[in-house]
C-alpha cells in the first residue's frame, strides 16, 4: 500500500522534472488535447484509487482504461475540431463530473476508517 | 517488501501523468508568456512611435518658423527679386508695364516706273534698328507680334516675311512692343535723324504710341542649352 504511494508520488515527480527538461514545446494547437489528456489521466487514477478501496482493483483494466481514456478525450476533441462543435467540453464535464465523484467516494471512505460511525 | 505487477503499473501511468502535466504547464506557460512579450513589445513600439512622431512634429514646427524667418528675411527677398528680375530679362515670364507700341506697315505709295519695289516695303533690317533703338532707351522687354525677344532671338530675311526666332515667320504690318519708360521709349524713336524719319523717309508708315500697361508675352518654349561648347558657368 504504501509502497504504491511513494511508487506514484515519485513517479509524478520523475515525469514532471522529465517533461520540463526535454527541449520539445507543443504547438499552441495541441495543448488543448493534451490538457485533456492530462484531464483523462487524473480520472483514470482516480478512478484506480477507488477501485483499490473496493478491492476490485485490476492490473489490466487499471492499464487499459488510462490509455483508452486519454486516447478517446484527444479523439473527441479531434472530432469536435473537425465538425466545428467544442465536443472537449462533453470530454471535460464527464471526467469532471467522476473525477468528483470518485473524490468524494474516497472521502468518505477515509473519514469513515477515521472515524467510524 | 515484494515489488509486484501493480507496482510498475503505477509508476508508469504516474510518469506518463507528470511528463504530461508537464508539457502541458510549460507550452500553455510559454504561450501566456509569448503573447504578454508580444503585447509588451507592441506596446512599446507603438508608444516610441508616438514619441517620434511628438518630436517630428515639434521639428516641423520649428522648421516652418525658420521657413517663415527665412521668407522674411532680406536676403531672401533679395534673392527673389534677383529671380524675377532674371526671369523678365530671360523672357521666361509674362511681363506687365508702361511702354510703346509701334506700328510698322509697308509703303502704301504707289511705285514709279523704274524703281525697286522693295525700297518701300520693310526689311528685317528696319526690325532691327527698331529693336536697336529702344533696347538703347532702356526697354526691359520686347515682343514683335508677340514673339518674345530673347537673347538668343534672330531677326533675318525670309523673302516676303522675316524670320525671328529660329523659326517664326512674321508679315507686315508689325507691331514692336516694349516696356521701359513710355517718354523715353518714344523720344527716342522720334528723335530727328532718327529710325523712324529714315523710315519715313521711304514712305513706309509708322507709329508709336505710348501706353500704360504692355503685356509681353513669355517665349513659350522651353529654352534649352544642349551644346554649352565645352563653356560653365563661372563665378
Amino acid at each position: 500500500m504504501w509502497l504504491a504511494i511513494i511508487l506514484s508520488l515519485l513517479g509524478v515527480f520523475f515525469g514532471w522534472v522529465l517533461g520540463m527538461k526535454i527541449p520539445i514545446t507543443l504547438p499552441e494547437e495541441y495543448t488543448l488535447y493534451l490538457g485533456l489528456a492530462v484531464l483523462a489521466a487524473l480520472d483514470s487514477i482516480f478512478g484506480g484509487i477507488r477501485a483499490w478501496i473496493e478491492g476490485i482493483f485490476d492490473n489490466k483494466i487499471f492499464l487499459t482504461g488510462f490509455f483508452s481514456n486519454i486516447l478517446l478525450a484527444a479523439g473527441l476533441t479531434y472530432l469536435g475540431e473537425q465538425l466545428g462543435i467544442a465536443l472537449s467540453i462533453a470530454a471535460v464535464v464527464a471526467f469532471g463530473v467522476r473525477l468528483f465523484h470518485n473524490l468524494a467516494f474516497i472521502r468518505r471512505h477515509i473519514l469513515e476508517k477515521l472515524w467510524p460511525s | 517488501m515484494k515489488i509486484k505487477a501493480y507496482h510498475l503499473v503505477i509508476l508508469l501511468v504516474s510518469v506518463i501523468l507528470g511528463v504530461m502535466a508537464a508539457m502541458q504547464f510549460k507550452s500553455s506557460s510559454e504561450i501566456i508568456d509569448a503573447n504578454i512579450e508580444r503585447t509588451e513589445k507592441m506596446a512599446e513600439k507603438v508608444e516610441a512611435k508616438k514619441k517620434e512622431i511628438e518630436e517630428l512634429k515639434i521639428k516641423v514646427d520649428e522648421m516652418n518658423l525658420q521657413l517663415q524667418e527665412a521668407a522674411e528675411s532680406p536676403e531672401m527677398y533679395a534673392l527673389n527679386q534677383q529671380l524675377i528680375t532674371y526671369g523678365i530679362l530671360a523672357g521666361t515670364v509674362e511681363v506687365k508695364g508702361p511702354g510703346v507700341k509701334v506700328l510698322l506697315s509697308d509703303s502704301e505709295e504707289p511705285l514709279k516706273p523704274g524703281q525697286d519695289p522693295s525700297f518701300y516695303v520693310l526689311h528685317d533690317v528696319d526690325i532691327l534698328k527698331v529693336l536697336n533703338e529702344l533696347k538703347a532707351a532702356g526697354a526691359e522687354a520686347i515682343a514683335i507680334n508677340d514673339e518674345r525677344v530673347i537673347a538668343t532671338t534672330d531677326i533675318r530675311c525670309g523673302g516676303p516675311v522675316i524670320i525671328v526666332n529660329k523659326n517664326k515667320r512674321l508679315a507686315a504690318p508689325f507691331v514692336i512692343k516694349a516696356i521701359g519708360h513710355p517718354d523715353t521709349l518714344y523720344n527716342s524713336l522720334m528723335m530727328k535723324g532718327g529710325v523712324v524719319e529714315q523710315l519715313k523717309f521711304w514712305n513706309i508708315r509708322v507709329s508709336v504710341q505710348k501706353a500704360d500697361e504692355v503685356i509681353i508675352p513669355s517665349y513659350p518654349r522651353s529654352i534649352k542649352l544642349e551644346a554649352r561648347l565645352g563653356g560653365s558657368i563661372s563665378g
